[in-house]
């Protein structure tokens, strides 16, 4: 087994952890460390740039994010208490669905990789990223801007003499 | 390469599955963001098995950089709902969003 495999495997462990995590500050640090994971996974596939981003924003920041969600509403009752059994069945299901992945998905793989050499022109990733890509910086931009937006809609204002 | 590529892609359709599978059982909108999460790290890894296979990692990384701005927002606007479902109705219960109309 490679180091390759061996990171996708724990990737997909720490996936099913963040899920059957009956505490949801442990499937909080379970959802940073499959982020961590995708970005060692980044790192083997000489994508540094990718790596770092992932690294910094979604193990940080939003790990940051989630634990404040998840101290606001710890105390209450979580709404997924009862019904523990349908989180508990997920190694089964996912055990199922790898049987019927390893028999269906290789008829795809042709298809998906014959599909994938339309792009071949490897450019560095400055190029890439400010000239080739540039409409994706104004919407990176744009997409920042709306969110700001429904974060100020979600919360308004309070009037204090209302 | 390809075995490693068909290999790759085997445990991304796992890792898409779980993320699926937690967006369906799950009433709490928090553990709903957590499936969504997972399911987008399905899909980075995707964009990145598929650079790497095609020789093309600068567009991949462009990419993948422009869907984590995106997961950023869309977890941040999906918290900031959490919060305010919380703040009215004391839970987080997914069914309880229809509360928040008008």
């Amino acid at each position: 087994m490679t180091y390759h495999t061996l990171l996708f495997m724990l990737t997909t462990i720490c996936a099913g952890a963040a899920v059957m995590a009956g505490d949801l500050l442990i499937g909080a640090i379970m959802l940073a460390l499959v982020s961590i994971g995708a970005s060692l996974i980044l790192f083997d596939f000489m994508a540094p740039w990718a790596a770092v981003f992932e690294l910094s924003v979604c193990a940080g920041l939003i790990t940051v994010l989630f634990v404040g969600a998840v101290s606001l509403v710890r105390a209450s009752e979580d709404a997924d208490a009862r019904g523990r059994v349908k989180f508990l069945v997920l190694p089964l299901a996912v055990a199922g669905a790898a049987i019927v992945l390893w028999f269906t998905l290789p008829a795809f793989f042709g298809a998906l990789s014959s599909g994938a050499v339309s792009a071949s022109v490897n450019n560095p990733i400055g190029i890439t990223l400010w000239d080739i890509r540039r409409p994706d910086l104004l919407g990176q931009t744009a997409m920042l801007a709306a969110g700001v937006f429904v974060i100020k809609s979600i919360f308004p204002r309070r009037n204090k003499f209302k | 390469m390809t075995n490693s590529f068909a290999l790759d892609w085997y445990f991304i359709a796992l890792i898409l599955f779980i993320g699926l599978y937690c967006m369906l059982v799950s009433r709490s909108l928090l553990r709903q963001l957590i499936g969504l999460e997972i399911m987008s790290k399905a899909g980075l890894l995707a964009v990145i098995s598929s650079g790497a296979f095609t020789n093309n990692l600068s567009l991949a990384q462009a990419v993948i950089i422009t869907m984590i701005v995106i997961e950023v927002v869309v977890v941040a606007a999906g918290l900031a709902l959490l919060a305010k479902n919380f703040r009215i109705n004391k839970s987080v219960d997914i069914w309880d969003l229809k509360g928040l109309k008008g």
